[in-house]
Order: structure tokens, then sequence, then C-alpha cells
């Protein structure tokens, strides 16, 4: 070392040493689409339509479609109004998405008419203010939800469980979980089902799981609802995927035919991750992606990059994108599950900049989803936002008047709903003769952080537990049967509750959650009506008084004590 | 659709509009099991009697379509169109349905196979909405080059 470094300044040291300056950041390279929103590889928008059949899509005849572009033309857009609403300038629509005045509907019915690249023309004229005061009026349902992940890097099925109750408590209206060892599904499964419904009945739940396994689960009560049946913007990376816009659709349907709300995954970011964009811009795919998913019939869509973060968060104007991918889909008039979910930045002030297009408008589900576990236990590969961040949400929550889907709640009464919990789920492995639970693993789920703070369970015979769930075709009334024997009468009415909505078929509907009193809340009945100040969903009344309270609040009357 | 359908046929179903939803709060008349019974029969002590079955927590067809024309109410022509399918689909065992998806893979099938899929769901299941589906597969597989080559198949 003789030649001397330049020397720096004590402030880059410190700004070298912040954490932000640990994320990676790449420069645009369009030609591999390695670029969010802004690409002079784009098509150019166009539409013709003969017999009533659309022959040319954004400068592409038929004779050229790949699968996409027909699926698209064949299924997503209604081709009588097409040339038309493709002819209305872009600066129009973009007006008619911000400005109050345009009722939603209107909105959404230009959009049910517009091609790949002309929503792209639209949304690529707006601000990211802009494209949240467009989210306020474009989201399906009026309230605002969330979704949280309650998962364990041990699969412990237990943590799951307590984790999950205590999330339902505090006001998810779905779960969702996934495993490290994909055998232990069954267990974890069952797990986030009786934890959840011990927390808060109606919630909804899911295992993440390959497309044929997790429909399974589905078909046989253990889940209610689904979420990762992933569609991608290009044919090429659409087949690696193994799935065709037509099986895609068929799939939609089988959920739908078990009376099983499900909805498909999609984002920025995959195709150039997956090595085939194409060229294309990421926005431009992903807009292919929600045609497709309006096209299917399903009725929502989980996007926002998802586990695709790195890749738009790495390049400029890419959290702008995902902010726009959002408001598509919601557009588009599907539920939207918008993403903040897989870790992003190791800044919080970045991870806190690009939960806010999300939280301050309300999405469907704004995370999607939340740890619900520290994050070291999160097996989606970590979440934007995990337990240890409960508080601050809930304060951004009180301190800017929104409704993120959470609410602070007493120690006391998670310490309850965790045990609560853990009992259920040990009465459900006793009455089906799965691998027992001990007392002490239940005291530890009450007062356990994270996997680390339970005994190890005995893996080889929980994956033998979880194969004879589905050998001897164990299914959600099962599971109700075992609760109601194991004295958990009410744990096990929430679940029969659940398990009655697929006669109904009410949750198949767009943005369908259940209330605490089991009513169905979907774009029907709770449409959003939003119109501008005073109008659409306020936080107010006894919703704003559960907001206002958090850990540690000082009594006005006394300023010597907490109100919490 | 079925020996059990307690309302009228599939294409002249009640005139439902936004406000029958939730049609498990509003209209339970109209809803049966795909066993015939009615949403009150599901009770805690019918499934601890041991009188509940899986089948009888399944979704009717005649209830998707209820659905559909909801869906429909609100200007929502696909996912309507998707609960037709379903409605299809709910004769379609669960194993079958299953079989039925992966061959809609990609490469995963001939042309012939899948053609053979559709005359199953149109002839065996009266599914014809669901065996066009299956048809334009077959034809955008082969145009696309997704067939499976002749010994794969």
């Amino acid at each position: 070392m003789t030649a001397t470094q330049p020397r720096s300044s004590r402030r880059t040291e410190i700004l070298e040493s912040r954490p932000v300056n640990l994320d990676g950041f790449v420069e645009e390279w369009p030609e591999k689409g390695l670029v969010a929103m802004e690409s002079d590889f784009d098509p150019a928008p166009g539409v013709r339509v003969e017999d009533g059949r659309i022959v040319e899509l954004d400068g592409r005849a038929r004779a050229d479609f790949d699968f996409m572009d027909t699926y698209i033309a064949d299924h997503a857009i209604d081709a009588e109004a097409a040339e038309a609403a493709n002819a209305v300038p872009s600066v129009e629509i973009a007006r008619m998405l911000v400005d109050p005045r345009a009722g939603r509907d209107e909105v959404v019915a230009i959009g049910r008419a517009l091609t790949p690249a002309k929503i792209l023309d639209v949304v690529k004229l707006m601000n990211v203010v802009e494209i949240m005061m467009a989210m306020q009026k474009m989201r399906a349902r009026r309230t605002p939800a969330n979704q949280a992940h309650s998962t364990s890097a041990k699969d412990n099925p237990i943590q799951v469980a307590a984790d999950a109750a205590e999330g339902a408590l505090r006001g998810f209206a779905e779960l969702e979980t996934t495993l490290g060892v994909v055998r232990y599904a069954p267990l974890l499964a069952i797990a986030l089902q009786v934890g959840g419904q011990a927390g808060r009945g109606g919630v909804l739940t899911q295992c993440a799981l390959e497309e044929a396994t997790e429909l399974e689960l589905g078909m046989r009560g253990i889940t209610a609802y689904a979420e990762t049946i992933s569609v991608y913007g290009t044919e090429s990376v659409f087949v690696d995927g193994d799935d065709t816009p037509w099986s895609k659709a068929f799939l939609a349907s089988a959920y739908a035919s078990r009376g099983i709300k499900m909805r498909f995954t999609s984002g920025t970011g995959s195709e150039v991750q997956m090595g085939n964009a194409e060229g294309r811009s990421m926005l431009y795919l992903e807009i292919r992606c929600i045609l497709m998913a309006r096209g299917a019939g399903v009725q929502g869509l989980q996007n926002g990059s998802i586990s695709c973060i790195g890749v738009p968060g790495a390049v400029p104007g890419g959290i702008r994108a995902v902010a726009a991918e959002n408001l598509i889909a919601s557009w588009m008039d599907l539920e939207c599950a918008s993403g903040n979910d897989q870790s992003f930045s190791h800044s919080p002030m970045r991870r806190t900049s690009r939960l806010l297009p999300q939280l301050l408008p309300g999405t469907d589900f704004v995370c999607s989803g939340y740890s619900a576990v520290p994050n070291p236990d999160n097996m989606f590969a970590g979440s934007n936002l995990d337990v240890e961040d409960y508080d601050d949400w809930n304060t951004m929550q009180r301190d800017l008047q929104v409704d993120g889907g959470l609410r602070h709640v007493r120690d006391s009464e998670i310490l309850q709903v965790r045990e609560k919990a853990a009992r259920a789920l040990q009465a459900v492995f006793a009455e089906l003769d799965l691998t027992p639970i001990s007392d002490q693993e239940v005291e530890a789920a009450v007062y356990a952080h994270g996997s680390e703070d339970y005994p190890d369970r005995d893996v080889l015979e929980d994956i033998k537990a979880a194969q004879s769930v589905m050998d001897r075709g164990i299914t959600g009334l099962d599971l109700v049967k075992a609760l109601e024997r194991g004295g958990f009468h009410d744990v096990a009415e929430n679940l029969l509750n659940v398990l009655r909505q697929r006669v109904s078929g009410d949750l198949l509907q767009t943005s369908a959650i259940l209330t605490g009193d089991f009513v169905p809340l979907s774009a029907i009945n709770d449409a959003n009506d939003y119109g501008g100040p005073g109008s659409g969903y306020r936080l107010e009344g006894e919703r704003w008084e559960q907001l206002k309270k958090l850990r540690h609040v000082t009594s006005a009357e006394n300023p010597e004590t907490e109100v919490s | 659709m079925s020996a059990t359908a307690p309302h009228s046929a599939p294409d002249s179903g009640p005139d439902l509009g936004p406000d029958d939803y939730p049609l498990s709060v509003n209209r339970q008349d109209l809803l049966r099991t795909p066993t015939g019974k009615p949403l009150s029969a599901l009770t805690m002590e019918a499934v601890v009697a041991g009188e509940i079955t899986p089948e009888d927590l399944r979704i009717a067809p005649e209830t998707l379509l209820l659905q559909a024309t909801l869906a429909e109410s609100v200007q929502r022509r696909q996912l309507a169109d998707n609960f037709r399918r379903a409605a299809e689909l709910t004769a379609v065992p669960d194993a079958e349905v299953l079989a039925m998806y992966n061959a809609l893979r990609p490469r995963a099938s001939s042309r012939e196979a899948l053609i053979a899929i559709a005359e199953n769901l149109e002839g065996k299941y009266h599914a014809t909405v669901c065996g066009a589906l299956v048809r334009e597969a077959a034809e955008v597989y082969e145009r696309r080059n997704l067939l499976a080559s002749e010994e794969e198949s």
C-alpha cells in the first residue's frame, strides 16, 4: 500500500455507512428491459378491429400475435369500444383518473377498451401523487385492508398458529403461510387456519405452494383462498413458469368451482429477472399480465413487483412504476393486493417511502403481506414490514389519519389469543392423532418472539404426520370436529362459518373479505364511492377512536398516567 | 343442471342485482348445497351428529350462476364468464380437474389429447364453455409450437 488513497471527508464516511448504501442501484438498460416505464422500445399504442375482432394490437398484426397478445385481444379488451376509446387523447384519460368528478365506473368503462400500450401511455403522464389520487378512487373495495405472512424458519406449526392469532387480532383480513420444507405444508396450513380463527373469526387463510398442491389444500377446505397463481408478461417467461394463459384461466375456474376465492400474482421486474423481457419496459409487461388476469375472469391480482422488488427498486422511477401497476390493476376493476411484501431495502427511511403510495390512498390489501413474524422467520424471503414495525405502523396511521388495516392491541389481549391458538392447535393435533404438542410448547408460544424461542420439534415425526393428513384425506370439516371435541367451540364455529361461505360463493366476488360478523364485504356491497373531499372511505367514528390508541399515550386528565 | 337443482334452469335464473349481495345474508332462500340442503342446515349440531359431509360444503352450479348474474349486474363480464365455466366444472371430480389443468400446461399434451379433453368436457359433463376454452388452447398451442411432441404425449 504505497499509493495514498484519496482522502474522504468524515461526512462522506458517515454517508457511506448509511444503510441505504447497502442497497443495489443500476443504470437503465432499455434494450434488455431493465427500465421501469419509459422506454423507446415499447410499442406505440394502436388497435384495429374487423368484424368485432381485434386484428391489430399495439402495432402487431394478428398473424404475429404471441399468446399474450392473442389472449388479451380475445378476452380482455372490449373490442366493440376499442377503436373509439383508444382514440381518446391519453392526457384526457389521465385527467379522468385523477379528477374526482369523473366517477369510478366511468373510468373503469373506458379502461375496459384500452390496449396495453395505451394504458402505459396514460399512466406515463402521471406523477406519483397523481397515481395516489387515482388509486384512492379506483381501489375496488371502499374499505382498505391488509394481509400478513405467518411462517416459521423451523416450520414450527405452534409458532405459525400463535402469530396468526396475534395478526388476526391486530386486524389483518387475510393470512398467508408458506414453507421451508414443503412436506410440512398440511400441518402449517392447519396451524394457520386454527390460529387465525382463534385470533379473529372470519380471517381468511392461504398456503402458498406449487399450483396443483395449493389447489388440493383449498379443495379440502384446509385453506380459504389462494394467491400464488403466477402470470408473466412475455410468452417465453410464461412458458418457463410451466403455464399459459389458458392453463391459468382453467385454474381460475377450478378454484371458483370449489367456491374458493383466488387471485393471480404478477409484478414488474419478473420477466427481466427471469431473463426474457423481450426488450420491453417492466411496466408494459406488467400491464399485459393485468389484462391477462382480467381476461381470465379472476377477481383479483397480487401485484407491486412482489418477489422481484429489487429489480424495479434498482432503476430510476422504479417505485413510481410499482405504484402505477397497483393503480392499473385497480383501474382494470381487479382486487389489488399491493405488494409491500418482500424485503426491499436496508434503509428504514426508504422502506417507508416505498410504502406510502399504497398506505396513503389505501388499497384492497396494503401489504401482501406484512410479516406477522420476525423477518428471520419469514419464509417469503422477508418482508418490507415485520412485527417489529407494528408500533411504527400504528403511529403512522394515527399521525396521518389513514387506515392501514391494523390497530394497537393491549399485551394482555395478545397473550390471551396466542395461548388460545396454541391450545386449540394442541387439541386439534391430539384429536387427529398428529405429533403431540406439549404444554411447554404452548407456554413458549404465549411469550415468544421468533422460532428460537420455541422448543425444537421432532421434524421427522411432523413430516410423517403431515403426510398422514394427506393420506387420510383430512378436510376442513375434520378440523371443525376436532376443535369442537377438543373444547374450542367458538373457534370451531368460526371455522365452520368460513367453510359455509363456500356454499354461497359470496367470497368469489371482487375484493371480498369477511367481517368479524361473517358478513362478506366486497366491491359490490362495499363498492368504492370516492368522489372527492368528504366522500368515500373516511377514517372516522369508532374506527378512528381505535386507531388513536398507541402503546404509550399520555392521559389528558392526568399527565402522570398513560392510556393505551 | 342436476337432479337436485332447487331452482330454474341455468340460463333463466332470478334477476339479481347488487342489492341482493351478499347472498348468504340477503338471499339465503336461493342457496342450496350440492346435496340440496339450505345454508341453515349447516350447523354445529349437524356437524357433530355426523350429518354434514365435505360434499355439503361445496358450491352448487346453480349458485355459481347466481354469482355470475351478480357479477354481470356490476359490469364484470369476464368474472361472470369465469363463474359460468366454474359452474360446469363443479361436476368434474377433483382429481380430474387437476389432471385437466396439468394437461393444459405448455408442451404437456398433443393436439389430439387436448381435443379429447374438450370432447370429454362437452360430452360427459356438458361443459361446453370449458370445452371451448380447451379447444381454443389447442389451436393457439399449435400455432405457437406449445404442443407436446409425439413421443411425449
